[in-house]
């Protein structure tokens, strides 16, 4: 297990929600910017935003499972930080799989950070390869079960 | 038995980088492919290959979306390139498409 000190430094329950609003890509993105904002996390939902399209545009975003990880290295990033978001609906996606997605990872990360949060981002987004932590994370209902199961190392 | 070496590294380096390392890690052991991916992320060069293991390896997998570092080590082996998400596609899949054309290759 990642120290959990360090993962709620990147990730706690302010930038997670699991009723996501939006029923389009474009109003997720937007919706889920808008909560690192909310959060402290970054200091403009446009120009997070701006990056994160960038990133888009170097290739698909969805990993497969119904689970996607948009992502901006971004000057507008305060701290780099994940945002969960979870639709109760399928969202068209473009993804390897073909499917829709469900689950939205975001990774906000800051310019030239190479510290530790960093390490942490990529063992979240490689939590993502297990196909038994997506499916509980689809279904779970409780935040900080959320925190956890991205938390784990092995799966 | 096909033994592997192989280079992953994405635009942003924080994500796609290590997906699919432990994907391809995943598809060859499934196979029963010996593996071994160097990351070349954000952070830098992780798991490193070593001379020895490219000495001994039947074909290097550059997985990359962007220009990668020390290309110059693979130089004469069979190398296999292409983007992060055409390997994360199919995994096995396309593993075992490159040992029927290395074994094609080999004849």
């Amino acid at each position: 297990m990642i120290d959990n000190v360090n993962i709620e430094s990147v990730l706690n329950e302010n930038t997670i929600c699991l009723h996501l609003k939006g029923k389009t890509k474009d109003e997720i993105l937007k919706e889920m910017s808008t909560m690192l904002y909310e959060a402290g996390r970054i200091s403009s939902v446009k120009d997070f935003l701006d990056d994160v399209y960038m990133r888009e545009e170097e290739g698909i975003t969805g990993i497969g499972n119904n689970v996607a990880i948009p992502h901006g290295k971004s000057d507008s990033v305060l701290q780099t930080s994940v945002a969960v978001g979870r639709s109760d609906e399928d969202i068209e996606w473009q993804s390897i799989d073909d499917n829709p997605v469900r689950l939205i990872i975001m990774l906000a990360i800051k310019s030239y950070d190479k510290t530790v949060h960093i390490r942490l981002l990529s063992k979240i987004a490689t939590s993502l390869c297990g196909k038994e932590v997506i499916d509980e994370l689809l279904s779970i209902e409780d935040k900080q079960e959320v925190i956890k199961l991205l938390s784990k190392e092995d799966q | 038995m096909m033994k592997i070496v192989g280079i992953t590294a994405c635009p942003t380096g924080i994500a796609h980088t290590y997906i699919t390392k432990q994907k391809i890690l995943d598809a060859a052991k499934e196979c029963g492919y010996p593996c071994r991916i160097e990351t070349q992320g954000t952070i830098g060069v992780e798991d490193e290959l070593t001379a020895e293991e490219i000495k001994n390896a039947d074909v290097v997998l550059l997985a990359v979306d962007v220009k990668i570092s020390g290309e110059s080590r693979f130089t004469g082996k069979p190398i296999v390139r292409c983007r992060t998400e055409d390997v994360m596609r199919n995994t096995s899949a396309f593993l075992r498409k490159i040992e029927e054309k290395l074994l094609a290759h080999n004849k």
